[in-house]
């Protein structure tokens, strides 16, 4: 009987680290595939940047191929967990050294990253248990084959986020300070702000009119270029965002496309001002991410919404 | 855990027929397992270890890891959360339900399999009692010495 310390046994610890770069390669390979074969297939909507592969199947095979590595040390499914954090870091500092993805974009995505690669390799420590047969070897071409389909199936989706605060003075005293607003002086309440995601600084306006251009200017030099696509003064002011700063916090991942302030005047000289940004997600799977997007523009809604309320009452 | 295994294993059962499915989901009770119980993890590798060289380890076709005799037959299996179905006789089935030790089977309530649940490695001599009469109900004897000298 074989003892945890038997010479084979020490032997074959070589095989963690080789399953950890297996199993990130394996992930880069999965990963880089699925996008040259949409830019090079892809339907006109994916055909982009922004058509990144699901976080959820490219993870797994990357994790299953490492657990063919770890095969043979019949690994318990705390080893294979533990194992699996270490290939989650350095496949995390890979993306931030190789692919220049920031390091907000990566906290998100590095609690699913981890997820699906021990799901990868969890499966891969059941599966890879029975005699080598056709079935072990189908099970990572299956899944590399369905992370490649994935992006086809997919449909664009526009989301929308809508906030609204209520404002002590009536629409037109909040309309002078919804077009233009100088720097926002207090500090970033929610948490990714203080960690370093860009938030909205200021905005500069062209003019109250159809047409006019504005800068929505958030911190890190990040400028949003927008154009006025219907403007009620002390009702309306809608804008289509039309170029995006190249940022790796955004590039790829999302494009908001429109914003728009809304007042509603409550006859009681006070106003509610609703806050409304449309945007189109680019990372799967889209339950997750979808989640953090909303929670972002309303922390961005909110910090522009409470300034302009403060500025409003003051007078 | 057990309520989103419930309904999988209940309500979306057709899944079963997709190639890779079953494991795939078994794999994600394992990592949830991981995340938030992993005594039960523990017990799980703890019960592997009990049983090696004794029993087969073999893959479920619904997800999980099976033990097996030399023969090839089921004595049980153990899912992804946790969850140890044991295949004893009806009457042993019923005995140990009227004990309160085991629940029914999942998807065969009345018969004799039986479902425990694993949550720290103490249950594993119990997991292994289960096992251990599940091979009495195929041929009455249990290859594990060191199980029926517990015993």
């Amino acid at each position: 009987m074989k003892t945890p310390c038997s010479p084979k046994k020490n032997a074959s610890l070589w095989l963690w680290p080789l399953g950890i770069v297996v199993g990130n390669i394996v992930t880069v390979l999965v990963f880089v595939g699925v996008e040259f074969l949409l830019g090079r297939f892809g339907s006109s909507s994916l055909n982009s940047p922004s058509a990144i592969p699901s976080f959820l199947l490219v993870p797994v095979c990357g994790g299953v191929a490492a657990s063919f590595c770890w095969r043979k040390l019949n690994p318990s499914y705390l080893q294979i967990a533990f194992a699996t954090f270490i290939m989650m870091i350095l496949a995390i500092g890979g993306s931030m050294l190789a692919f220049g993805e920031g390091i907000i974009c990566l906290i998100i995505a590095m609690p699913f990253f981890f997820v699906s690669q021990l799901t990868g390799a969890l499966l891969g420590r059941v599966w890879f248990r029975m005699p080598p047969g056709p079935a072990q070897w189908c099970l990572l071409p299956v899944l590399a084959i369905t992370a490649t389909g994935e992006p086809i199936t997919r449909t664009d989706r526009q989301g929308v986020v809508v906030d609204e605060i209520r404002i002590a003075a009536p629409p037109h005293k909040v309309w002078p300070e919804l077009t233009s607003f100088p720097d926002i002086q207090t500090a970033p309440e929610y948490w990714l702000f203080r960690m370093g995601l860009p938030y909205p600084m200021s905005t500069t306006s062209g003019g109250d009119h159809v047409g006019a251009d504005r800068q929505c200017i958030f911190s890190d030099n990040m400028i949003f270029e927008e154009k006025v696509v219907s403007c009620v003064p002390g009702r309306d002011l809608t804008f289509d965002i039309t170029k995006l700063p190249q940022h790796p916090e955004l590039i790829g991942h999302i494009t908001p496309s429109r914003g728009q302030f809304l007042l509603r005047d409550n006859g009681d000289g006070t106003t509610t001002l609703v806050g409304s940004t449309w945007y189109a997600l680019h990372v799967r799977p889209l339950w997750y991410f979808d989640w953090w997007t909303r929670k972002i523009f309303r922390a961005v809604h909110l910090r522009v919404m409470n300034d302009i309320r403060d500025r409003a009452e003051r007078g | 855990m057990n309520v989103v295994f419930r309904f999988v294993v209940h309500q979306l059962r057709w899944l079963v027929h997709i190639p890779f499915f079953p494991h795939f989901f078994d794999s994600m009770l394992l990592t949830w397992a991981a995340v938030t119980r992993p005594s039960r993890l523990a017990a799980m590798t703890s019960l592997e270890k009990a049983t090696k060289g004794e029993v087969r380890l073999a893959v479920h076709r619904f997800g999980g890891v099976e033990f097996r005799t030399d023969g090839g037959q089921q004595l049980g299996h153990v899912h992804g959360h946790g969850l140890l179905d044991v295949h004893v006789s009806r009457a042993r089935a019923r005995k140990l339900m009227a004990a309160g030790r085991v629940c029914p089977h999942h998807i065969f309530p009345n018969s004799g399999w039986v479902s425990f649940q694993l949550e720290t490695p103490c249950d594993v001599p119990f997991a292994l009692v289960l096992l251990k009469l599940a091979q009495e109900r195929i041929d009455g004897r249990f290859p594990c010495a060191r199980i029926t000298g517990q015993y």
